[in-house]
């Protein structure tokens, strides 16, 4: 038996939503072929979506190695510890008193950033940490300075960046945001923070 | 045949205001630089600049995303013959003998060559959009829902089978893609699917933050993974002249690959990538200088050259006509199309003269700018390509970062974005294909309110796909797509076109 991890996880990833889908469409009316209630279209997809999931599952056992990269034992752990930092994250936010948005920006920040622990995983961690953190900070920081922390936190992503450069980075794209966004194209979004311009 | 001309001086009327222009040689400036910047195409680009069309006409909108597209064509031929760089896929193939015809120091000729054949082909392949237009339009109008229905099923098996890998991963990808664009309002019943009671979703997932996720910002993660490497600019780039010998042999190969790229464009799922790779393999069989290949043939630059931009035109046939998109690029286009208002379909050339007559006046106009763009401007490309990538992926993640926001002032969509680009980061490592997503999202909707009216009319009798006799179209069209199906079993089909996918 020749095992194909990646295509094992694929196909048990389509099966599992398949499954969530079927789960989530409960509630709803599946009216008769003739007049499709909304539930119709959902239950032939996600029946048809684990059908493939299966099949890919099946062929999975067969297809030959395809093995996924190697994963250090520092990336293994940190995956659910990024797990359970996003959802603490997200709870404490809540009861801190953030509404909105803002929890789900900060859990998904924490999630970001306690993978980034692991180096292999900063690409990924730290790129969207970044833009976790413009989410959160836009409506109150304005745009000027959530472009800033954003861009410094992104480029933490790749090792060779240098302070000056990035200083350089950010001063570049703050005055073409601008020049773009603000002057040119007149999107609604508050340029500075909303609590220097009250 | 007067019509048609008619038809095309109405539509340079349009396509020559000085907006139209404007933004049709934005659009092309814009889609040479990402062309010749490697790691961010034109999917994700498009879905950039979706929410900055929303304060344009229709028109201008489309005139200025199609010149991005096509225009990435021109763009990624120019690294790939100048430093084995290809900016897009469909230009791999291009770096295989342009690249050697640098290193002979005959760089000018390749790059002369590509510009040269890809303006040919644009000018035939738009002939060929204009022609088809109205005569599609005809055969499409008497499409019934259920044929409607079929021609999407039709469309969304094609992409499946042309991608990359495993066929049946590559369905699921597009039956995934039909599951998300079932969360929202049921337009039917007016009851809300799978929103969890978020009032954001109730339109439905935003197909920008899905496109810029799976396509901008997984490709970002994808390129800081690779380390960087800097290939040495092969020689300079000498005269642009081609020689009369040169001249002979691009021309027969530039004509075939414009027929071939003509054809392949219009299949769904097919487009620039696979003519160019289609009409490489057919030089290498062809062409009577068939053994220079591998030491810079200069049929190798012309063919595929010709293809690629041949086929990014006529892709837009299925949607102009039939409301269909051939590709991802597309998709966005029927997504563009559906912010303005408009609804994609044969209607649309008859409702929207403007907008066809003058999407395709524009075509060529941007045709002409980029020959102009490309060959001249060489130098100011290749300075571009020395920015080093550290400095632009923060740029592409902030422009993504506000441009989803500006869609509707709400950081949600950010968050959105953030989650289908760790999606589509994981989807890659698994190959697992974004593209047939993308299509199977933007189809699925359409395609559920057909098969509901097509059941409807048929009191729920599913005969109605197959029955020969009333509706021979969607008998047909659902034929085609089990003999597509079925042929990619057959392990010969398959093994050609993987050997044609990887090059």
């Amino acid at each position: 038996m020749k095992l194909n991890t990646k295509n094992l996880i694929s196909g048990g990833l389509l099966v599992l939503i398949a499954v969530v889908g079927l789960w989530l469409n409960q509630d709803h009316n599946l009216g008769t072929a003739r007049r499709m209630g909304p539930g119709y279209m959902p239950m032939l997809t996600f029946w048809l979506l684990a059908g493939l999931g299966a099949l890919v599952v099946v062929g999975a056992l067969f297809n030959g190695p395809d093995p996924l990269d190697d994963w250090t034992k520092l990336e293994i752990l940190a995956v659910p510890f990024a797990l359970v930092a996003g959802f603490v994250v997200f709870f404490i936010a809540r009861s801190v008193g953030f509404v909105g948005w803002y929890p789900l920006g900060f859990g998904l920040l924490g999630a970001c950033l306690a993978i980034s622990v692991a180096p292999g995983w900063r690409p990924i961690g730290l790129v969207h940490a970044g833009m976790a953190v413009f989410g959160l900070m836009l409506d109150q920081f304005g745009l000027m300075i959530s472009i800033v922390c954003a861009v410094v936190v992104a480029t933490l992503a790749e090792p060779t960046h240098r302070p000056k450069g990035v200083l350089g980075l950010v001063i570049f794209l703050c005055v073409l945001c601008w020049w773009v966004f603000i002057r040119e194209l007149d999107i609604r979004v508050p340029v500075w923070p909303v609590f220097l311009t009250q | 045949m007067e019509l048609l001309i008619a038809n095309l001086a109405h539509g340079f009327g349009v396509a020559l205001s000085f907006e139209n222009l404007l933004f049709a040689l934005l659009g092309c400036v814009i889609g040479t630089a990402i062309g010749v910047l490697p790691g961010i195409g034109p999917v994700a680009t498009i879905s950039l600049l979706l929410p900055i069309t929303f304060g344009m006409s229709a028109t201008t909108a489309i005139i200025m995303l199609a010149g991005i597209f096509y225009g990435a064509q021109y763009g990624g031929s120019t690294t790939a013959i100048l430093l084995n760089l290809p900016g897009e896929v469909s230009s791999v193939v291009t770096t295989l003998e342009g690249y050697k015809m640098a290193r002979r120091g005959r760089a000018g000729a390749a790059l002369a060559t590509a510009a040269i054949g890809s303006f040919f082909a644009g000018t035939v392949s738009t002939i060929i959009v204009a022609a088809s237009g109205p005569l599609l339009t005809q055969v499409a109008l008497s499409f019934g829902p259920a044929d409607y229905f079929s021609l999407m099923l039709l469309g969304l098996i094609i992409s499946a089978v042309l991608a990359q890998g495993s066929v049946v991963k590559a369905i699921g990808m597009v039956v995934l893609g039909v599951a998300l664009g079932l969360v929202g309002t049921d337009v039917q019943t007016g009851q809300q699917r799978f929103t969890f009671g978020i009032p954001e979703l109730s339109d439905g997932i935003g197909f920008v933050p899905v496109a810029m996720g799976m396509f901008g910002i997984a490709e970002i993660i994808l390129n800081l993974e690779r380390p960087e490497s800097r290939s040495i600019l092969s020689a300079k780039v000498g005269s642009l002249f081609l020689t009369k010998e040169e001249w002979k042999r691009a021309t027969p190969s530039v004509l075939r690959g414009t027929a071939l790229g003509s054809l392949l464009g219009i299949l769904p799922g097919g487009g620039a990538s696979l003519a160019a790779f289609g009409s490489y393999m057919m030089e290498r069989k062809i062409s009577k200088y068939r053994h220079e290949f591998g030491t810079g043939a200069i049929e190798g630059v012309a063919g595929p050259e010709a293809a690629n931009n041949a086929a990014a035109q006529t892709s837009f046939i299925p949607l102009l006509t039939l409301g269909i998109p051939a590709n991802a690029v597309m998709a966005l286009m029927v997504g563009a199309l559906i912010i303005q208002g408009i609804q994609p379909g044969p209607r649309m050339v008859e409702a929207q003269p403007d907008l066809f007559w003058g999407l395709i006046a524009s075509m060529w106009v941007g045709n002409l700018m980029l020959l102009v763009i490309n060959l001249p401007m060489i130098g100011v490309w290749v300075k571009l390509l020395e920015v080093p990538y550290k400095y632009l992926y923060p740029s592409i993640l902030i422009f993504c970062s506000i441009g989803v926001y500006s869609l509707n002032n709400n950081v949600f969509d950010i968050y959105m974005t953030l989650f289908f680009g760790v999606f589509g980061y994981l989807c890659s490592k698994l190959r697992l294909e974004a593209a047939p997503m993308l299509i199977g999202f933007v189809l699925g909707p359409m395609m559920e309110e057909h098969l509901r009216r097509a059941m409807l009319l048929s009191r729920g009798d599913p005969y109605v796909f197959i029955d020969y006799q009333n509706r021979p179209i969607s008998t047909v069209l659902l034929a085609i797509s089990a003999v597509a199906l079925l042929s990619m079993m057959l392990p010969g089909i398959r093994k050609g076109k993987d050997k044609a996918m990887a090059g």
